[in-house]
């Protein structure tokens, strides 16, 4: 009986991470949204998918490089911005 | 700081932004040359644009826009040259993950992460996440690159990268599967 409600009203979890894509963009129907968030409810791994995909969202907007720009990379570009501004002005 | 009205001051472009604005946009192209070449763009269009610069926006916040445009570009450009998607078979993907039944497989089910609370740590784990982005496969890191990185919704990712909406889901889908996983093993 337990099998029997777990085919037929619920979603399975490969399911339930598909829709979470389309929750976050608001690209769900009502009935899928209350399918997923009922699966979310009572399915631990795919709560822990949810909660981990949001810290990697976050984390992922604010990766910065720690690299350098090489100082001759600077002033090529100096060079480039000067040239490119004199020739502005003297188009005036 | 920036109380006054904003002023764009081209010859202190290169000191004050472009160490930030390669900071910036390195990740988000993995590849030093075009992310260099991005940054060259972005100061000769504003620079051609400088008369419609109101000074509403900071003058940082304005060079950023436009490179966010010029990063866009490049997307687009490279989606021209590859031409049409061919996706792998759509059933077949996901069998790495899940078994038959639509359940997690037990070695890639979710574990518990022991997130850390300090700042030093949290550059760790931007660290891991671009680490494990490098190593997505390519339409997936450039999928995943838009949405979390660009944070463009699906409607403009398709038009960017030329693929359909059917396509981006699949695409989404594998590539948080596989961060999420990826950034679980290196953060052991
Ligand atoms: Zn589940």
């Amino acid at each position: 009986m337990k099998k029997f409600i777990m085919k037929y009203l619920m979603l399975n979890c490969k399911d339930a991470t598909f829709l979470m894509s389309k929750r976050d963009e608001g690209k769900l129907s009502m009935i899928d949204r209350m399918r997923l968030s009922l699966h979310i409810s009572i399915c631990h791994l795919c709560r822990k998918f949810e909660k981990q995909i949001t810290e990697i969202g976050l984390g992922t907007k604010n990766v910065h490089s720690d690299f350098q720009l090489p100082v001759d990379v600077k002033s090529k570009l100096k060079k480039v911005l000067d040239e490119m501004g004199n020739s502005l002005v003297e188009n005036f | 700081m920036d109380n006054h009205i904003n002023k764009a001051e081209p010859n202190k472009w290169v000191e004050r932004y472009s160490e930030l604005m390669y900071q910036y946009v390195l990740p988000r192209v993995n590849d030093n040359d075009i992310a260099q070449e991005l940054i060259q763009e972005t100061f000769l269009s504003a620079l051609k644009a400088i008369n419609g610069y109101r000074g509403i926006a900071s003058e940082k916040n304005w060079l950023f826009s436009i490179l966010k445009n010029k990063i866009i570009d490049y997307y687009r450009k490279k989606a021209l040259q590859r031409g049409i998607v061919t996706m792998p078979d759509l059933q077949e993907y996901d069998n790495e993950w899940f078994d038959t039944g639509g359940q997690w497989v037990e070695e890639k089910a979710p574990k518990n992460w022991q997130v850390p609370e300090n700042i030093i740590e949290r550059k760790e784990i931007q660290r891991i996440i671009n680490w494990c982005k490098d190593h997505l496969k390519n339409l997936q890191q450039q999928v995943f690159t838009l949405r979390y990185m660009e944070e463009l919704d699906s409607d403009e990712i398709c038009k960017v990268l030329s693929i359909t909406p059917s396509n981006y889901w699949v695409l989404i889908h594998r590539a948080r599967l596989q961060m999420r996983s990826c950034v679980e093993k290196k953060m052991v």
